[in-house]
């Protein structure tokens, strides 16, 4: 599994992160940063969760 | 369509006083006919489930904010404004609002709203009793709101009938929507007398004008902006306010759970905004036809209900959903839509609830309250009146 994040929706909620913190976080400036891409298998159910609560459907998983 | 196709029909005026005041028995039944129902009484389509109010807010392609009124009278009225604008347009005026009202612009407020919010608790609580919809739920967001709006003083008392008003003529062309045309026009005048130097410097209103000038956006964008603003942050945010102190009155064993574990208060909002969806209903536009998870086929060109105050009581996606739970933390709650609509000012919302519910968390221990009486309106869910009759601290 792959994420994206569409840089033009993305406001900064930080929902997604607080989903799954392994795979991302906010910067300094709220900026969200994916600190992993290609997601493995094990942590598949959390990239969805933080897919699921982005408010702007600006994460996406593929 | 063929002639297999299923086509659920309801003959429920959803916007009638008796289905306003309790309209969750009625979601129900639409939910248990389909993903998708034709409403008889308005010729036009309600999306009752989880599934379909999230999948038609984040296709937009399909389902245009155009038809975001459901009647003709307010839709052209609406022409240029945020809510009812659709990509590619409508980036151009959302980044002029999240640039000052996202998640990075507001987060700096937060401990000037929270000290606001515990100031404006210890003077109730001295008092001992108020109506926490005048006394608290309005008095914040507008304290908080009118000024980062940047909007001039001699609307404050005006503000409340005109967002109201905002809400209800979305709504069909009911008597209630008939009444609040007055209003809205009263708000529309208003709003075109001003210019920049009305706004108070460094406002959220004045950066509007600023973009304007910038060359971001066209001048005529800058009044149905400010609109969006003055009434979309007030009413719901009281409604969300009032709607949790109710909650917690009436749920002791949850307030317990949040006193003792203030880690929830993020978990009890979303489940407070879940539980009674400020905003009850919009509206969209199909712009070719749609076929709904569950194989019902919705037609180009038909007007459409997206029902986010049924969808978050939907079974099949939350488990108990009449049950009031602060630990369920449904973060993917409708309140504030989903996709390219969804709130704008959610961020600043959530500051302004989750900061009420500490600054009561923190002192009072039971909340009581007499009966209170609902404020009907055709797409806004809320109290008119919430009296609190003590408190135990
Ligand atoms: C708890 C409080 C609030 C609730 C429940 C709420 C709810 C909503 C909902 C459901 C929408 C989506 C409309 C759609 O799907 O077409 C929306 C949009 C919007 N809200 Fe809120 N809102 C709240 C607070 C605020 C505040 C405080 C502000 C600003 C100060 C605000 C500004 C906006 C704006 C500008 C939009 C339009 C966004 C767009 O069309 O891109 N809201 N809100």
């Amino acid at each position: 599994m792959k994420l994206t994040i569409d840089r033009d929706r993305c406001e900064g909620y930080g929902l997604c992160a607080e989903a799954a913190p392994h795979l991302m976080h906010l910067d300094d400036q709220g900026e969200l940063v994916l600190d992993q891409v290609e997601v493995p298998d094990s942590s598949a159910v959390n990239a969805e969760e933080a897919v699921r609560v982005c408010p702007v459907a600006a994460l996406k998983a593929r | 369509m063929t002639l297999t196709a299923r086509t659920p029909h309801s003959d429920v005026d959803l916007f009638s006083d008796e289905t306003l005041h309790d309209p969750y028995p009625t979601y129900r039944r639409l939910r248990d006919q389909g993903g998708a129902v034709v409403l008889d009484t308005l010729g036009a389509w309600a999306l009752p489930r989880y599934h379909s109010v999230r999948h038609a807010l984040g296709d937009w392609e399909t389902f245009s904010a155009s038809g975001v009124a459901l009647n003709d009278t307010v839709a052209p009225m609406l022409v240029g404004t945020v809510l009812a604008t659709d990509p590619p347009a409508h980036g151009a005026l959302r980044s002029v609002l999240s640039d000052r009202l996202g998640p990075r612009a507001v987060r700096p407020l937060e401990q000037d709203i929270a000290t606001r919010a515990d100031a404006l608790v210890d003077g109730l609580l001295e008092k001992g009793s108020f109506d926490a919809v005048t006394d608290l739920a309005t008095e914040f967001p507008f304290s908080v709101v009118f000024d980062l709006i940047g909007l001039p003083d001699e609307a404050r008392p005006h503000m409340l009938r005109w967002a109201d008003a905002t809400f209800t003529v979305l709504g069909p062309m009911n008597t209630r929507a008939a009444q609040g045309l007055a209003s809205l026009g009263e708000m529309f005048e208003w709003l075109a007398t001003l210019g920049p130097e009305d706004l108070k410097e460094g406002s959220m209103g004045r950066a509007i004008f600023q973009a304007a000038d910038d060359g971001r956006i066209r001048h005529e964008s800058c009044i149905p902006l400010l609109s969006a603003y003055a009434a979309a942050g007030l009413d719901t945010t009281i409604n969300t306010i009032a709607n949790a102190v109710h909650l917690f009155a009436t749920h002791p064993d949850q307030w317990d759970l949040v006193r003792a574990d203030p880690g929830l208060v993020p978990s009890a909002l979303n489940e407070v905004l879940r539980y009674e969806s400020p905003v009850q209903v919009f509206g969209r536009r199909t712009t070719r036809a749609a076929e709904t998870e569950d194989g019902i086929t919705i037609e180009a060109g038909a007007q459409v209900l997206v029902l986010y105050g049924s969808g978050n009581r939907d079974e099949r996606h939350y488990p108990e959903p009449d049950r009031f739970d602060v630990t369920r933390n449904p973060s993917d709650h409708l309140s504030f839509g989903y996709g390219t609509h969804a709130c704008a000012g959610q961020a600043l919302a959530r500051i302004e609830a989750q900061s009420i519910i500490r600054a009561l968390a923190k002192r009072a221990r039971r909340i009581h309250i007499g009966r209170p009486t609902r404020h009907l309106n055709n797409t806004v869910r809320g109290l008119a009146t919430l009296p609190v009759i003590g408190f135990e601290v």
